[in-house]
């Protein structure tokens, strides 16, 4: 019979169960390479639309990634991520102009905010899956825009308001900053925001989010709780796409109707696409070099459009992993199985393996 | 006699097709208990009933005291129900260590705060894998592996929670008789080691009497007979 009562089972961390080809920090030259042109880049005395290009381009970038947690890491594919990164952008103006708090507790309102959106997206939709989840975050996607669209929160004499299709003004502290100053502040969220999504997507609740996303009948057969695993991952993208649209609400000093947009969404989801959903790494990258192309082209708003769908049925079509899974798959084919690479730090040989 | 699992009146129908109709049943703790059934007579759906995948019309079920009937499936893994599937469902973007790592944390539950190092928390998940023979295969992504390492890698999960119950769903089937005759030795040790009481379920006859102790019959929705081997 038992040899004793199954009491609690062996502690175990997740933390490090990928093989080294996952590390987050391979490739780390070329990351530092590109993060040390970016910080270059000023100093060559661009032009301010430039400066201005890459600014909003490593906010959308931040913003790209944060889709990611949600449905590339998660599997939930949500079409109206733009809900949370609005919902902040509009707390932060809100907080500033009208309430008249203070700047930084205005941010930190605004994110928080956000998450609270996100776990109420995440609750809605949890026991959802495919396009029905996409379904439900489009429609209440839709409905934050166009209630930002047709709400007027202030009207003034002589035909000046606040809201509406005008959008509210951010009270900035810091009106005649020189534009590379912005710059450097977005970049830096990026490296920071984009850290932060790749930590949490390589820890143990991020692997269980994957195995949550790969099959969610086997993780709830593993004891894996996936509606509260899904909540969570909704919460944690719209936390840091909240700080992504307070931090673009500075950047432009208004929060608009478009930064609720259907739009805005159907970007992040093509940069995720395109560079690789689940890869954090990948959209980040997708992002800036999408927007900076397209936007650095001068191209109307349209043609841009035109110009994304384009690409996402491309990628879609011929390389479904986006760059850094077509990357992995060629360079698994080039070197050998990934899955049979031995760890680089871990691995002990144990007696008797493989006999049961 | 003491009761792990009991059954009383399970019921289910799926639109106007009643599937079971007022299965009773029990497992004692550490019993060893085979389910015979033609196709179609509700193997699988009393498996999903009992481990919480299905809820029943009608009917109780009960484990180690408490009433579990409206219990979803993740939770009665954590309580020591766990189960495996007839095909597998493997994690297409996960390795088998990182298959395991998912079972023993959540049942792990309130994970280490502090202390111990990573080497020390690797040792349950390496012994596990060890143990299912699918140590050499820990790196390899779940969607390559074959029928018979996907069979082991099933137990391996299913074992991660330390179960008092196991619930296995034709687990046997579609195997090399080199696999099957592994997978034998590990529910045998499993059984014999830790007390894990099974309820397996199979279209072999003689498999069913070579590892439990007691075989229901299931037909048509009923069990009609119970055999003691």
């Amino acid at each position: 019979m038992r040899n004793a009562a199954p009491s609690r089972a062996p502690k175990v961390s997740l933390r490090g169960g990928t093989p080294p080809a996952r590390s987050p920090w391979r490739g780390g030259g070329w990351l530092a390479a590109g993060i040390g042109l970016l910080l270059l880049f000023p100093l060559s005395s661009p032009d301010a639309f430039f400066l201005d290009v890459f600014t909003t381009g490593f906010l959308l970038a931040a913003f790209a990634a944060s889709w990611d947690v949600v449905g590339g890491v998660s599997g939930q594919i949500t079409l109206g991520h733009a809900l949370p990164f609005g919902t902040a952008a509009y707390a932060c103006a809100l907080l500033t102009s009208f309430a008249g708090w203070p700047l930084p507790l205005a941010v930190a309102a605004a994110v928080l905010l956000a998450a609270a959106v996100g776990a109420g997206i995440g609750a809605l939709s949890a026991r959802l899956v495919g396009p029905f989840v996409a379904l439900l975050t489009l429609a209440l996607g839709e409905i934050a825009h166009e209630a930002a669209v047709g709400h007027t929160f202030f009207s003034g004499p002589g035909g000046y308001a606040w809201g509406g299709e005008g959008g509210i003004p951010v009270a900035l502290p810091w009106r005649d900053a020189p534009p590379f100053w912005s710059y450097y502040a977005a970049l830096a969220f990026l490296c920071l925001a984009s850290f932060g999504m790749l930590r949490f997507s390589r820890s143990g609740a991020g692997l269980i989010l994957r195995a949550v996303a790969g099959s969610p009948i086997t993780a709830q057969a593993s004891g894996v709780p996936i509606a509260r695993f899904r909540r969570l991952a909704f919460t944690v993208g719209s936390a840091f796409a909240g700080a992504a649209g307070a931090g673009f609400v500075l950047h432009v000093g208004r929060a608009t109707a478009n930064d609720l947009s259907l739009e805005l969404s159907f970007q992040a989801a093509t940069f995720a696409a395109v560079g690789g959903r689940g890869t954090i790494v990948g959209p980040v990258v997708a992002a800036l070099v999408l927007h900076v192309l397209f936007q650095g082209l001068s191209l109307p708003p349209s043609a841009r459009v035109l110009l994304y769908a384009l690409t996402l049925l491309v990628t879609l079509r011929f390389f479904p992993g986006g760059v850094v899974g077509t990357a992995r798959d060629l360079a698994s084919r080039l070197g050998g199985k990934e899955g049979a690479r031995p760890p680089r730090r871990r691995g002990r040989n144990r007696p008797g393996e493989g006999t049961p | 006699m003491k009761t792990l699992l009991s059954a009383e009146g399970i019921t289910k129908s799926f639109g106007a097709t009643q599937v079971l109709s007022g299965i009773t049943l029990s497992v004692a703790p550490g019993e060893p208990v085979g389910l015979f059934g033609p196709n179609g007579s509700g193997k699988t759906t009393l498996v999903n009933l009992l481990s919480g995948l299905l809820l029943p019309d009608a009917g109780t079920v009960r484990f180690d005291g408490k009433e579990i009937t409206r219990l979803p499936l993740d939770a009665r893994y954590r309580l020591g129900i766990a189960r495996t599937f007839q095909i597998p469902h493997p994690y297409p973007a996960l390795s088998v260590r990182e298959a395991v790592r998912v079972a023993l944390a959540v049942n792990a539950g309130k994970r280490k705060e502090g202390g111990g190092t990573r080497e020390d928390e690797e040792g349950p998940t390496e012994d596990l894998l060890a143990r299912t023979g699918l140590f050499n295969q820990r790196f390899v992504p779940c969607a390559q592996l074959s029928q018979g390492c996907l069979r082991r890698l099933e137990f391996a999960r299913a074992l991660a929670c330390r179960p008092k119950l196991l619930i296995l769903d034709e687990i046997f089937s579609a195997l090399s008789a080199a696999d099957e005759g592994d997978l034998m030795a590990l529910l045998r040790a499993a059984n014999r080691d830790e007390g894990t009481a099974f309820l397996l379920v199979s279209h072999n006859p003689p498999l069913l009497k070579a590892l439990c102790r007691r075989i229901l019959v299931l037909e048509e929705g009923r069990i009609v007979r119970e055999r003691t081997v």
